[in-house]
């Protein structure tokens, strides 16, 4: 154990030896051994397949209707069964998927492209510049963030676009302040200051070292976050502020359930056990990633 | 160490969750009590209905969820008899009309008054009338549609409304109108309280002062409206409810959930797939209203491609009616292929629908230079309608069948005030929407819907035509039964080649109450008065 201790040198750092690991591999060695994260990322492969082959896998269209079918059981026709409108609701569980997993990554996406600029310069710079954008954060956070993306969907127009919009702005103070904060431990860093020294332009600093030497803590709050994006995009579907008819979205899918809970309760069970399989997929993974990637946790 | 504050936490957390639970189960003992109290002489109506009405002055709105409540608040001249829509006594006892059919004379009801305490008589009658005489289809809109516009307007019906002695008032016309009397007896033309009209000014509908069987008590806005018995009404021995309570609850299911939990007693809208699940619970039964009303999707006719009527007809070739009934309505409606509904005289049943003809549509399409289709919005109401339980999902299934010949349709929905105010402006290019005949004649849905006068009131879709202009006035004008009908068959034929609508339903709205419920017989309007219900 000593022994790898000595490897948890910082890259940057340039000590790689022939023995050496690189953090990331370790990081992969550690995370297979742990089960649960390896089933969250089963999980979330599993999906990711199902969105990138869902014409190959949807046995009908997702907005095939057919009125005399409506509201039937789960048969070897129509695995999922039917939902009101005679739609094969496996097909569109299936198309569900690209719907999620692309607002959950690209609201993410965003919010962190956005947080971290803002973060980096919050940290690096300082004073009034991080008094400005750290307040404007304080303010963001003081909202419950789902009545915060109600109110931006409410400004933009309901539509699953503004939807994964509003979702990356909610977003944004949480990166903001996972990488100011980051930054600011980095900045002290000898090689920094080694860095400045040579007479390193802020924005190689701020793009080469620095950037790069926060990326851990980022990984993994993305990933959880997308679980947590996944989550508020249904949410905003079931209240009928996200994605709009006939788009198969897996929370716009239990809100039309919702009048057929007793008569047909597979139209609500299968969306449901997506969203809850999804995100628990992602949390599995975030929790196994934060475990794999922070030395501290090495033991 | 550590262990001894474990337990600490422990024992606390005990304790406090028994506490908790304690205060939970003590309030729910007390709530038992409420309802074995109710139990024993219920006097309280709660109605359950999926929207909050927009204001309680009847004269300024046009939906059925403020009339409803209006109704039983105000009275009429004249009113309707129990299931239908003929002419009954009301404030007015009695009624004459002259050989010309120009001068209508009603004796009043002497001794009522209005719940302020002031007195109902021919001044206050004829107070209401100019008030609405004197304003315009923004204020008063319903006024507009029924007596052919305000007072400057050349197609004005009535001249003057005059008070011969206290108890007696005098309404002069212009050119006879047919429907006369069935028009002053409907819900919106109630008569209220001058004094507190010129009191509360433009919160009148706030504070709402008729002579009718409940006392306005109180309204939190989008939750309950609170009425009472007036204890002075002028038909004796009524109403018999203590207390009448219109509450807000816009989901079917959760309506009736409310309804099988106790919360409330009588629930419209139900929606047709819980049919079953009432008739076969002794508790509880099944209110049919009588028919009289449609639903449409309305084509504004003055919007992009709608402008074209062979797009409008296109349109309407696309729309599967029957599938949407059997799956929407659980078959408790007929399709519509007149914007009347059968029970009315003057529908005309020669009539050919547009067959569901997805080729045809295409071609028509192709004809009017789109052969590729277009983008348009769809608008679906957001709460529930007696002549459509769930608009989202009709739209949702018009919005499948319209794809299918390349018009691609974006369902909108805004909050129901809103969605009427929009789409009364014209802003709307297809909008669902419907109609509750008031009155029971044919003028009070293709008048009052498609003629060029109600544009602005209850005309939605903008469209306009002159030769059906003349003959639904005429139709007004004359008192010879068989020749209206003639002429209202004629205008459905003109309504139906220039297709300002694609037709839906004609719907057999559905409520359900207690079992125990006396009285209470639906009217064809849409619009109960609660004078004679009560719980056996």
């Amino acid at each position: 154990m000593a022994e790898l201790a000595r490897n948890e040198a910082p890259i940057e750092t340039i000590q790689e030896n022939e023995k050496a690991i690189s953090p990331w591999r370790e990081g992969w060695r550690r995370f297979k051994k742990n089960k649960m994260a390896m089933v969250g990322m089963g999980i979330v492969l599993f999906f990711i397949l199902l969105a990138v082959f869902a014409p190959l896998i949807a046995p009908y269209g997702i907005n095939d209707q057919n009125l005399s079918l409506r509201l039937q059981a789960p048969s070897k026709e129509h695995l999922f069964g039917t939902d009101d409108f005679g739609r094969d609701i496996f097909s569109r569980v299936v198309y569900g998927a690209r719907i999620s997993l692309w607002v959950g990554f690209f609201s993410v996406l965003g919010s962190v492209i956005v947080g971290s600029l803002l973060g980096i310069i919050a940290g690096y710079y300082g004073r009034w510049v991080d008094g400005i954008i750290s307040r404007l954060f304080d303010i963001m956070l003081a909202f419950p963030s789902i009545l915060l993306a109600i109110g931006i969907v409410a400004v933009l127009g309901p539509s699953l676009k503004n939807a994964l919009i509003a979702i990356a702005i909610i977003n944004i103070p949480n990166f903001g302040r996972l990488i100011r904060s980051r930054v600011l431990s980095i900045k002290q860093e000898e090689y920094i200051t080694a860095a400045k020294a040579i007479g390193m332009s802020d924005a190689r600093i701020l793009f080469h070292h620095i950037l790069p030497n926060s990326m851990t803590p980022i990984i993994v709050q993305g990933t959880l976050a997308i679980a947590t994006a996944i989550i508020e995009a249904a949410a905003l579907g079931f209240l009928g502020l996200g994605a709009q008819p006939p788009n198969p979205e897996w929370g716009k899918m239990l809100a039309d359930s919702k009048a057929y809970l007793t008569q047909a309760p597979w139209t609500m069970i299968f969306p449901g056990l997506a969203i809850m399989l999804t995100v628990l997929g992602f949390n599995l993974m975030g929790d196994g990633l934060r475990d794999a990637l922070d030395p501290r946790m090495k033991n | 160490m550590k262990k001894k504050w474990l337990l600490a936490m422990l024992v606390f957390l005990l304790a406090l969750s028994t506490a908790l639970a304690g205060c939970g189960k003590s309030e729910e003992t007390s709530g038992e009590k409420n309802n074995d109290q109710e139990k024993s002489a219920q006097s309280t109506l709660v109605y359950g209905r999926g929207g909050d009405s927009v204001s309680l002055d009847p004269a300024v709105v046009t939906d059925g969820e403020s009339l409803k409540v209006t109704k039983n608040i105000f009275d009429t001249l004249l009113d309707y008899n129990d299931g239908d829509t003929s002419i009954q006594p009301a404030l007015a006892t009695e009624w004459e009309i002259s050989p010309d059919g120009l001068t209508y004379t009603f004796k009043l009801r002497q001794g009522v008054k209005f719940h302020d305490g002031t007195d109902f008589n021919a001044e206050a009658v004829v107070f209401n009338f100019e008030r609405w005489a004197n304003g315009n289809a923004d204020t008063f809109p319903y006024y507009g549609s029924m007596f052919g516009g305000y007072k400057n307007d050349e197609s004005h019906v009535i001249k003057e409304v005059k008070a011969v002695d206290e108890y007696t008032v005098q309404f002069v016309l212009k050119r006879p109108q047919a429907p006369f009397l069935k028009n002053i007896a409907m819900t919106p033309f109630a008569i209220a309280s001058p004094a507190a009209i010129e009191k509360y000014g433009d919160k009148f509908g706030e504070n709402p002062v008729g002579t009718g069987p409940f006392v306005f008590k109180e309204w939190k806005r989008n939750e309950r409206i609170v009425l009472e018995k007036n204890e002075n009404y002028w038909l004796e021995g009524y109403p018999k409810l203590k207390q009448l309570i219109f509450v807000s609850i816009p989901d079917n299911s959760a309506r009736l959930n409310a309804l099988l939990k106790g919360e409330i007693d009588l629930m419209e809208d139900l929606n047709p797939a819980d049919l079953k699940q009432i008739e076969g619970n002794k508790d509880f039964k099944i209110f049919k209203r009588p028919s009289m009303n449609v639903g449409y999707v309305g084509l504004t006719a003055t919007r992009g491609p709608l402008k074209n009527k062979l797009v409008r007809q296109a349109l309407n070739h696309a729309v599967d009616k029957q599938a949407i009934i059997d799956a929407f309505y659980a078959g408790q409606a007929e399709p519509a292929k007149n914007p009347l509904p059968p029970s009315i005289p003057g529908y005309n049943d020669e009539i050919q629908d547009y067959p569901f003809d997805l080729e045809k549509a295409k071609q028509l399409l192709a004809e009017a230079g789109y052969p590729n289709g277009f983008e348009m919005e769809l608008w679906a109401m957001p709460v529930p309608r007696p002549y459509m339980p769930d608009g989202q999902k009709v739209a949702e299934a018009i919005q499948a069948n319209f794809e299918k010949i390349g018009v691609k349709a974006k369902i909108v929905t805004y909050e129901w005030a809103t969605y009427l105010d929009k789409a009364a402006k014209g802003e709307a290019d297809a909008f669902l929407l419907g109609w509750t005949g008031d009155n029971g004649d044919a003028d009070n849905f293709l008048y009052a819907l498609l003629d060029k006068d109600s544009i602005g009131s209850n005309n939605y879709t903008y469209y306009s035509n002159d030769e059906l202009h003349k003959i639904l006035v005429e139709a007004q004008t004359i008192s010879d039964e068989n020749k209206r009908i003639e002429l209202y068959k004629k205008a459905q034929e003109i309504i139906k080649e220039d297709a300002p609508w694609i037709p839906l339903v004609h719907s057999t709205p559905l409520l359900a109450g207690k079992a125990n419920i006396e009285g209470f017989n639906p009217h064809p309007t849409g619009s109960d008065k609660f004078t004679k219900v009560e719980f056996k």
